[in-house]
C-alpha cells in the first residue's frame, strides 16, 4: 500500500483536459498568470480587469461560480459554461474565477493538473515579498531516520531474549508489564505517567534491552544521581513477572533530587511530571550543552521517542509576507474544542453553549490547533516587509511527527477577571486509531492555496502518519484535588492501572473516561510491540477475563 | 404607502438611481441592454472596487468555520458522495445539493454581523 496520501496523488485527467494539455501545453497556464490576483490569505483569483465585476457573457449574472475560458477568456456562469463549450469547439477547460481552480465545461466537474497548480502557486510566491525563512523548508530527511528504525529493531530482538528468561513463577494470566504501583502519598500523578511509559514501545525496548546499564553508568560517572538508572530499576521490577504491587520509593526520591521545587507530598500535575522526567533523562543522557534547534540528532531515549517538530507560520495580513519558525516539542498541548454540536446543528455564538449539547472530539481539538488564528489588535507583530507592526495571522502545523505522540488536553481555564482557575470537565471523544496527515505542515500549507495537486517541500511520505493509542491518563476531581488513573492497551485489551490495582476493563470504559494525557505510537511500533511478549499466554479461552490484582498498601 | 406616493416615487426613482461610479468601457454585448443596474449590483460594484468585498469574504469564511458550518457542509458532501459513489459526483452536483441547506443554516449572528459591516461601509462610501 502506498504510504503517500491518496488524495494528493494525481487523479486521472478527463479526456478534455488531456486534449487541452496535448494541444496547448503550458502556454495557457503561463499567460493566465498575468490575470491572477493573490491575497495575503493565500487565495488566488482570476482578475483580468482590476475592480471590474466579472459577469457571465450569456446572462450577465455575477452571482455564484463563474468560469474563465482558457482559450478565449470569456466568462460564463455554471449554468452556461456548458453552452459555451458547445458553441465554441475546443473551449472546454476553464478556470473558476474566484478560486483559480480548473473546471471542465463538458464534464461539469472540477479537474486537477499539477502543472496548473504549480503555475498558480508560483504566481503566489512571485507576488509575495521575498521570503527568507519561507517555504524553503528544513534540511531534507537524511539516512539517519532509516538508521534509527533499524537500531530500534535490533533492540527489541535483544529484549525478546531477556524477557523469555523472565520469572515464570507468575501465576497471573495478564501479559507482562502490568504491575501495580503503590501510592506513596499523593503520588498517583507519578504512577499514572509511569504506567503509560512502561508501554511506550521505544522506551520499553530501550530499558529492557539493557541499553542503560547500571553498572557501567555507575563506573562512568561519579554523580550517584541518575534518573535513567532508577527508571531501569522500575522497568526490571515491573517486567519481572512478580505481580505484587511495587513501591517506587527510590525513583520518587531520585526525582525529588532533580526537581527540588516539586519535592513535596502535595498533589502535582501529571503532565508537568512527564515533562520533567523527559528533561532529566535528556540532561543525563543527551548531548550535554547542545542547544541545536532540532532535537532530532539528540541520542537520548527521551528525545528519540518523543521529539517532534512544530512549524509556526505568521502571515502579515497586509502584504502576505510569511515568516516561518520551527520549534522542537515533546508533546502537543491542545485546547478543548467547544464549538461543534452535531445533533442540533451549529452552536449560535450569541447563545451560551450548553455543555450537554456539545461533543468535543480530539480531531476537533487538532483542527483548532492547526486553524489560522487572527492575532488580536493588541498582538500586532512586526512585519519585515512592511517594516512596521501589522495585524497578523498565525498558523501551527506539525513538520515532523515523533514516534510516540503525547497529546495533552488543557483542562484548566484561567479567568483573569475572577483571578481564579477552574477545571474543564467537558467530555472529549477520542479515536483509538489516529491519522495525523491533515495536521502535517505539508497538508496545512498546501490547503492554504486552495484545492491543489502539489507536492510541497518534501512531503514526509517516509514517516508513518497512522497512530494507535496505547495509554490514556485520566483525571477525576477538581483542579486542586483529584485522582489520576491510567488505562493501558496491551495486545488490544485494556487494563486499568489505579495505583496498586490493575484490572482488565472493557474498551467502552476507556472511551467514556475523561482523558487528560493521551499517548499514541506509530502504528508499526504498536503492532511490533504486540508480537513480542507473546511468550506468555493470554487469558484461557472462555475463562474469566477479569482478574483483579489487588495489593494492600 | 398610498397609491399616489407609490407612483410619485416610481416616477422620480429613475433620476435617483443613476449610477455615479466610473466604470471601464462596457464590452459590446452590453450596449444591447437598456436595463439600468439594480441597487444590488451597484453595491456589489462598490464593494469590489474598494476591496471591501474581499475583506468581508475573509471574515465570512472565518465565522463559518468557527461556528461549525463548514464542517456540517463537509459532512453533507461526504454523505452524498458515499451514497452516489465517488466517481459519479461532480462539483456541480455537490453545489446543487448543499446550496439550499447551506443557505438556510447560516447562523443569524453571522448574517447580522455582515449586514452591519456592509451598512457601515455604505455610509462611509456615500460621504
Amino acid at each position: 500500500m502506498s504510504k503517500q496520501n491518496p488524495s494528493y496523488t494525481n487523479p486521472k485527467p478527463c479526456k478534455h483536459l488531456a486534449d487541452y494539455k496535448l494541444r496547448h501545453g503550458l502556454n495557457g497556464f503561463k499567460t493566465l498568470q498575468n490575470c491572477l490576483k493573490t491575497t495575503p490569505y493565500g487565495r488566488t483569483s482570476v482578475s483580468k480587469h482590476k475592480s471590474e465585476t466579472p459577469r457571465c457573457s450569456l446572462c450577465f449574472g455575477y452571482q455564484g461560480r463563474l468560469y474563465f475560458c482558457l482559450i478565449c477568456s470569456s466568462i460564463t456562469c455554471s449554468s452556461h459554461a456548458n453552452e459555451h463549450s458547445q458553441s465554441h469547439h475546443g473551449h472546454e477547460i476553464a478556470v473558476d474565477v474566484e478560486r483559480a481552480e480548473l473546471y471542465c465545461c463538458v464534464c461539469r466537474d472540477q479537474v486537477y493538473d499539477p502543472d496548473f497548480d504549480r503555475a498558480v502557486v508560483s504566481k503566489h510566491f512571485m507576488d509575495m515579498p521575498s521570503n527568507v525563512n519561507g517555504v524553503e523548508g528544513v534540511v531534507e530527511e537524511s539516512n539517519k531516520r532509516r538508521r534509527l528504525g533499524l537500531g530500534l529493531e535490533l533492540e527489541w530482538k535483544r529484549s525478546k531474549r531477556l524477557i523469555s528468561m523472565a520469572d515464570r513463577r507468575a501465576k497471573s494470566i495478564f501479559p507482562l508489564g502490568l504491575r501495580g504501583l503503590n501510592n506513596l502519598g499523593n503520588t498517583c500523578f507519578m504512577n499514572s505517567v509511569l504506567q503509560a511509559l512502561f508501554h511506550a514501545p521505544p522506551l520499553r525496548n530501550y530499558f529492557l534491552s539493557d541499553r542503560h546499564n547500571r553498572q557501567s553508568c555507575r563506573r562512568r560517572s561519579s554523580d550517584r544521581l541518575c534518573l535513567p538508572c532508577d527508571i531501569d530499576v522500575i522497568f526490571s521490577a515491573v517486567f519481572s513477572g512478580d505481580r505484587t504491587p511495587y513501591s517506587p520509593a527510590r525513583f520518587l526520591y531520585s526525582w525529588w533530587q532533580h526537581s527540588e521545587n516539586l519535592a513535596s507530598y502535595e498533589q502535582q500535575d501529571a503532565h508537568e511530571f512527564f515533562i520533567s522526567m523527559l528533561d532529566q533523562i535528556h540532561v543525563k543522557e543527551g548531548k550535554s550543552g547542545n542547544q541545536d534547534k532540532d532535537n532530532r540528532d539528540c541520542q537520548c531515549i527521551a528525545h528519540k521517542a518523543f521529539s517532534g517538530l512544530l512549524r509556526s507560520d505568521v502571515t502579515c495580513t497586509t502584504c502576505g509576507f510569511t515568516s516561518t519558525t520551527y520549534d522542537p516539542c515533546v508533546d502537543i498541548s491542545l485546547n478543548l474544542d467547544m464549538s461543534f454540536c452535531p445533533s442540533t446543528g451549529m452552536t449560535n455564538r450569541t447563545t451560551k453553549p450548553n455543555e450537554n449539547a456539545i461533543i468535543s472530539t480530539l480531531l476537533g481539538c487538532l483542527d483548532l490547533f492547526t486553524r489560522p488564528e487572527k492575532l488580536g489588535p493588541d498582538q500586532k507583530l512586526y512585519c519585515q516587509n512592511c517594516q512596521e507592526r501589522r495585524n497578523s495571522l498565525k498558523q501551527m502545523s506539525i513538520r515532523r511527527l515523533p514516534i510516540v505522540l503525547c497529546l495533552h488536553i488543557k483542562r484548566f481555564e484561567h479567568s483573569t477577571i475572577r483571578k481564579m482557575s477552574r477545571k474543564i470537565d467537558q467530555y472529549l471523544q477520542f479515536p483509538f486509531s489516529l491519522d495525523m496527515t491533515p495536521y502535517l505542515s505539508s497538508s496545512i500549507v498546501r490547503n492554504r492555496f486552495g484545492n491543489r495537486i502539489f507536492t510541497f517541500e518534501g512531503d514526509e511520505s517516509e514517516t508513518c502518519t497512522e497512530f494507535e493509542v496505547f495509554a490514556v491518563v485520566t483525571h477525576s476531581g477538581m483542579l486542586e484535588s483529584g485522582h489520576y488513573v491510567t488505562y493501558v492497551r496491551v495486545r488490544n485489551r485494556w487494563y486499568k492501572c489505579d495505583d496498586a490495582w490493575i484490572t482488565e476493563v472493557d474498551e467502552g470504559v476507556v472511551r467514556a473516561s475523561q482523558c487528560y494525557l493521551m499517548y499514541y505510537v506509530q502504528k508499526g511500533f504498536y503492532y511490533k510491540a504486540s508480537e513480542d511478549l507473546s511468550c506468555l499466554p493470554m487469558s484461557p479461552p472462555g475463562g474469566e477475563s477479569y482478574l483483579p490484582i489487588a495489593g494492600c498498601c | 404607502m398610498s397609491m399616489f406616493l407609490k407612483i410619485y416615487k416610481k416616477q422620480f426613482s429613475c433620476y435617483q438611481m443613476r449610477p455615479s461610479v466610473n466604470r471601464p468601457p462596457t464590452p459590446d454585448a452590453r450596449l444591447d441592454r437598456e436595463k439600468e443596474p439594480s441597487v444590488l449590483e451597484i453595491i456589489n460594484i462598490k464593494l469590489i472596487e474598494s476591496g471591501e468585498k474581499e475583506r468581508l469574504m475573509e471574515l465570512l469564511r472565518e465565522r463559518l468555520i468557527e461556528c461549525g458550518w463548514k464542517d456540517e457542509m463537509k459532512a453533507l458532501c461526504r454523505a452524498f458522495v458515499k451514497k452516489k459513489g465517488r466517481n459519479n459526483v461532480t462539483v456541480d452536483d455537490l453545489v446543487h445539493v448543499i446550496m439550499p441547506k447551506g443557505r438556510a443554516s447560516i447562523p443569524d449572528s453571522v448574517k447580522a454581523e455582515l449586514l452591519q459591516r456592509i451598512r457601515t461601509f455604505l455610509v462611509s462610501a456615500a460621504v
